[in-house]
């Protein structure tokens, strides 16, 4: 069954200019873009920065207003409920956001933080919650006493953690992970991002994962998207983007992975200059004249690629 | 583990108390209101602003220890009664046009769009009348005239300023990834901006009431100097001072401006000094401590 289904969504951005400030274009952050999910999977969307990814994930939770096309959330489309409606789906959708610094509130205490989804749904008396949120803190591998700490008194990847235990709070279904790991060191990247495949299967969450780094998008994911300029232009599972990559966009992506092994470092430079070579030569077979990606095209089961 | 204090409150109060000149500042505002303050209850006003024809401009003396005017009213009585009538104005002043200027700029700021667009003319509008015309012109036509209306002429001009600073710290406040995570959390806005929002502005605004205090008590001086503030019935500190344009007053009669004259510029200093280590403490760089 598909849990969350995307259809022909597109988020534009109006550009104003000349003497009346009439709108002489559109920034087409997000255009048109298709895809499904389905529960339990980890959903992953790779692009360079500006491609239009974390604007999709913002769309889908509703802090942007898309500009046209459906998303079906348990077959009901979000875009045309009102905020009132809307409310009730908060609940199952929950995010993770990119930066654990500005998106944990410094004036407010951990239990005040991570309560405050409970305050806006369930009526608890002060020690049910307390309870519950000493229960999530321990959930994500904080000590208890730990509530009554404000942020500032925790590391990075501590402060991730709270995030994480603040979307978890509501038991959702859906969790959107904007780059989750982005601003932490790696030692700590890997210790979140494990906890995240841990509780994952404790909670049966579904993930749409947001990164534009290709190593944490294969640890975490089992279908993978890939944006440019706002459009999908590969989408197949984890083996297909990673062993078969057919669009060049793709491969000039992969490619740009580093490899860790100093002596095939000669072999990855060559592959490289062989790829930008094959980018050069066939740019024209995969972009259209405008420089857009094509509409996708089904060559197996689960991948599909935009070539005309 | 050593708990570190990090409430605004206790920043400021940190700051204030490390600043030696803010901190006698302090203590010296506080021994004058606690003084102004403590006399006012004693003394009768109406007993106060009493002509007494048989003691006009009387030099300091034991009975009147500052003096008289040309009314024979006693310069001390005034002074007391009119510092009180002067900060209480000046306070009034600060907090009406501080709530309104934060109600204002917190929604402005919030909610921008349109919202923001339409409030922003109109306080653009207000900006570019003539305050001190319209204020007189106010003065004139306002048919009971005291201090309570005193203070709403000028609530209602001077809240655009603190509307616009807080609508500026707002639009940037909410661009912050916390705003974003209370919406996604089903927060209802006016939550966010009160219980997000507010507290994260709070040092800034404690600042700006503070500086602004010592601005307002000196607009009222002004008006009542220039003969559009109280009316004489009613003492101020502007009131005391507006004699000296009188040149033998002036230059004959000193303790009847002198004395008016060094309360306000103590007062504004001091109100200053404090205000300016609450700014350093608002400006983690700048703090001291």
């Amino acid at each position: 069954m598909t849990f969350l289904q995307v259809n022909h969504l597109k988020v534009y951005y109006p550009v104003r200019g000349g003497f009346f400030r009439k709108v002489i274009g559109h920034v087409k952050a997000v255009d048109d873009i298709s895809f499904a999910l389905q529960r339990g999977e980890t959903y992953g969307l790779v692009g360079e920065s500006g491609c239009g990814k974390t604007t999709t994930g913002r769309t889908i939770i509703g802090l942007v207003k898309a500009t046209a096309g459906e998303i079906l959330f348990d077959g009901k489309d979000l875009t045309k409920l009102s905020r009132r409606e809307f409310a009730q789906y908060r609940k199952d959708i929950q995010m993770i956001f990119q930066d654990p610094y500005s998106s944990l509130n410094p004036r407010k205490r951990v239990l005040d933080i991570v309560a405050e989804p409970l305050r806006n749904f369930e009526r608890l008396s002060p020690q049910e919650e307390k309870r519950k949120v000493q229960h999530f803190i321990e959930k994500v591998g904080l000590h208890p006493e730990s509530i009554y700490k404000y942020p500032h008194e925790f590391s990075g990847g501590q402060r991730q953690r709270i995030g994480i235990a603040r979307a978890l709070t509501l038991n959702p279904k859906l969790i959107i992970a904007d780059e989750p790991v982005s601003a932490l060191d790696v030692s700590v990247q890997a210790q979140v991002l494990n906890f995240m495949k841990d509780i994952q299967k404790e909670f049966q969450l579904t993930y749409l994962f947001i990164s534009h780094d290709l190593g944490i998008i294969r640890h975490m994911c089992d279908r993978i998207g890939i944006m440019y300029r706002g459009q999908f232009v590969e989408e197949g599972t984890k083996e297909e983007i990673f062993q078969n990559p057919q669009h060049i966009y793709t491969k000039r992506l992969l490619s740009s992975i580093p490899n860790a092994d100093p002596l095939k470092r000669q072999e990855q430079q060559t592959l490289r200059q062989q790829i930008e070579k094959e980018y050069e030569q066939s740019y024209s077979r995969y972009f259209n004249a405008e420089g857009r990606a094509y509409p996708l095209k089904r060559i197996s089961n689960t991948h599909s690629v935009a070539i005309p | 583990m050593k708990k570190t204090e990090h409430s605004p409150f206790s920043v400021l109060w940190r700051e204030v108390v490390k600043d030696k000149l803010a901190l006698s500042s302090l203590l010296l505002l506080s021994l004058i209101l606690f003084i102004v303050y403590g006399a006012s209850i004693m003394l009768d006003q109406e007993e106060i602003v009493k002509v007494d024809l048989l003691s006009i401009y009387a030099p300091p003396s034991a009975e009147h220890w500052l003096g008289t005017d040309y009314g024979g009213r006693d310069i001390l009585g005034q002074l007391i009664i009119g510092t009180k009538n002067s900060f209480t104005i000046g306070l009034a002043i600060t907090l009406l046009t501080g709530l309104i200027g934060l109600t204002v700029g917190l929604i402005a700021g919030y909610f921008g769009g349109v919202i923001d667009n339409v409030i922003m003319r109109i306080i653009d509008f207000i900006l570019i009348l003539p305050f001190l015309m319209l204020v007189i012109v106010f003065v004139a036509i306002v048919p009971k005239y005291n201090v309570f209306t005193f203070i709403l002429i000028m609530s209602a001009f001077l809240w655009t300023g603190k509307a616009r600073l807080i609508r500026a710290k707002t639009l940037a406040e909410r661009e912050l990834d916390y705003v974003s995570a209370s919406k996604t959390l089903g927060t209802p806005d006016w939550k966010i901006i009160v219980r997000e929002i507010l507290p994260n502005l709070s040092s800034i605004i404690i600042v700006n009431l503070t500086l602004n205090l010592a601005g307002n008590i000196g607009i009222e001086s002004g008006l009542s100097y220039l003969g559009f503030g109280l009316p004489e019935s009613t003492p101020s500190l502007g009131t005391l001072v507006s004699y000296a344009t009188n040149p033998d007053v002036l230059q004959n009669k000193w303790w009847v401006w002198l004395p008016a004259s060094l309360l306000i510029l103590v007062m504004m200093l001091c109100i200053n000094f404090i205000g300016q280590a609450l700014k350093r403490a608002a400006d983690a760089r700048q703090r001291l401590g």
